[in-house]
């Protein structure tokens, strides 16, 4: 017994070996093809302080101290002296505070964690992650590159959602829509400043993937960045969550300014019972719907629908479970290392950036404002009353904004729990951004 | 270059369009669907609190009995 276990690790080791020296002797050929002027790697025999000093060539203090001309990215392209050596050095902090929000503020930590520490590990000099084969590289081919992961994510948004106070009221869904006008009129705002001032150069590509963080979804953000603006990823995906988290900071004022304090105090009727049937019919619905106007939109509305439905069919608890727990919380993992990949310095610290946090920022306190000036207008000619600020929800970030309207509408009068009625603008708002994003999809297709 | 502006102008009519379009024709099927099924499916009528009759009366009955019998005592 003792012997032929000896004999099969003998077999075990010969074969190593010999795998090991083939492999060595194709680096070897493989190398001297590549690099005749790579003299380190002719075997001659080198002096302590040698191989001290072309050590030190190869730590991170000689890479950001010594940036180089000529040095290309994981994608083959040229990475000025600035990005090697200040640049990285300024996106290391930069990923830092990242983490001191996400910590410290709890803004976003969920994302913000993943993507900052992918930005961190793509400043890392000389490791190239980011390249095709890179750890964060091959995390970005395998699900944002091809838009997979937020299709994924979206999914499990759909297993969470829960349209019930949707379907009790069905017609606050249309402030769902008129939110969407951040991310319209953040376009036209956007060329206009690209075309007649020389503050921005963006194309329409660049604009309308801009203008979707009006949308207020990360998922729908990304998806949309990659198909448009690949460049400009790590950009809008920042300013996207950042905002996101940023809603009870971002969204009060705008709410105070447009509504009266009378429109304010509104309560509104409590809601009906909504019975299992409707639920389960209303993402076949929405599906329907898209197929019929929009197939462009199908990628985002079918997985989310598929969620909603997996959740509201009640027979398959396990998966819509996975969808709303484990699987979202991977792919959470993955989305986020990956969009952190393109933190990258040569990638954010460019002018654009700058102009795509302002623009952002811009889209998402017009889609607030257009919300809430759509339910006054509601509640000016419906006959139940409606409280204008549920319309500050219609920006999708679920349930954040829904929250930011409670809350609002109990500091006015404490008692008025307005939260299951911005629920419905909230989740709406979530298919009406998908459906805008089907809309601009299909424009640049 | 063409003229950006009255481009994403265009766009932007479009799109908030046919987001208004699909919104509102999703509430309108919503609606519909309220109808329906409050019409094929009504609500089951809500089911009373107590237990079937009998069992649980004499049940009260005896507890209410058996407090007054005990007052009765305490106040001797």
């Amino acid at each position: 017994m003792k012997k032929s276990l000896v004999a099969a690790l003998l077999l075990f080791f010969a074969l190593f070996a010999g795998q090991t020296m083939a492999d060595e002797h194709q680096a070897a050929t493989h190398s001297a093809q590549k690099s005749i002027e790579a003299d380190h790697y002719e075997n001659h025999d080198k002096s302590m302080g040698q191989l001290l000093s072309s050590f030190y060539k190869t730590t991170g203090i000689f890479a950001f101290t010594n940036p180089k001309e000529g040095v290309v990215n994981g994608e083959g392209e040229k990475v000025s002296m600035f990005h090697q050596s200040w640049g990285r050095v300024i996106m290391i902090g930069i990923t830092l505070v990242l983490f001191y929000l996400a910590i410290a503020k709890g803004f976003e930590p969920l994302l913000l964690i993943p993507i900052g520490f992918g930005g961190l590990l793509a400043n890392i000099p000389m490791a190239n992650m980011t390249s095709d084969h890179g750890f964060l590289g091959v995390i970005y081919n395998a699900g944002i590159a091809n838009e997979f992961f937020p299709l994924l994510i979206f999914m499990g948004v759909g297993a969470m959602t829960d349209f019930g106070p949707m379907l009790a009221n069905p017609k606050t869904a249309l402030l769902g829509g008129a939110a969407q006008f951040g991310i319209f009129g953040t376009l036209v705002g956007a060329a206009a400043l690209s075309q007649f001032t020389p503050l921005f150069n963006f194309t329409l590509q660049d604009c309308a993937a801009i203008s979707i963080i009006g949308g207020a979804d990360g998922p729908t953000s990304i998806f949309i960045a990659t198909k448009l603006a690949p460049d400009l990823l790590g950009a809008i995906a920042v300013a996207a969550y950042s905002y996101m988290a940023l809603v009870p900071v971002i969204q009060p004022p705008i709410m105070k300014a447009l509504t009266s304090k009378e429109e304010r105090v509104i309560v509104m009727k409590q809601q009906r019972k909504v019975h299992r049937l409707e639920k389960l019919f209303l993402p076949l619905i929405v599906l329907g719907l898209s197929i019929l106007l929009l197939p462009e939109s199908t990628p985002l509305i079918g997985a989310f629908a598929f969620g909603n439905f997996a959740k509201e069919s009640g027979v398959v608890d396990r998966l819509s479970d996975t969808m709303q727990n484990a699987l979202i919380n991977i792919v959470t993992i993955l989305l986020g290392l990956g969009v952190g990949s393109k933190l990258a310095a040569e990638k954010f610290l460019v002018g654009d950036t700058l102009g795509i946090l302002i623009l952002g920022l811009i889209a998402f306190a017009v889609g607030t404002a257009a919300g809430v000036l759509m339910a006054k207008l509601m509640n000016r000619f419906s006959s139940e009353p409606i409280n204008p600020l549920i319309g500050a929800a219609g920006v999708s970030a679920v349930p954040m904004a829904a929250r930011v309207v409670n809350k609002v509408g109990m500091d006015e009068k404490p008692g008025n729990i307005l939260l299951m009625h911005a629920m419905g603008p909230n989740v709406a708002g979530v298919i009406g951004s998908a459906v805008a994003a089907g809309v601009l999809i299909s424009i640049f297709n | 270059m063409e003229n950006m502006v009255s481009e994403s102008f265009k766009y932007m009519i479009l799109g908030m369009g046919i987001v208004f379009v699909f919104l509102y024709v999703m509430v309108l099927v919503l609606q519909l669907q309220t109808r329906l099924i409050k019409k094929y499916f009504p609500p089951k009528p809500p089911e009373t609190g107590n237990k079937p009759d009998g069992v649980d009366k004499k049940k009260v009955a005896a507890a209410i009995a058996a407090i007054q019998h005990h007052k009765n005592f305490a106040n001797k």
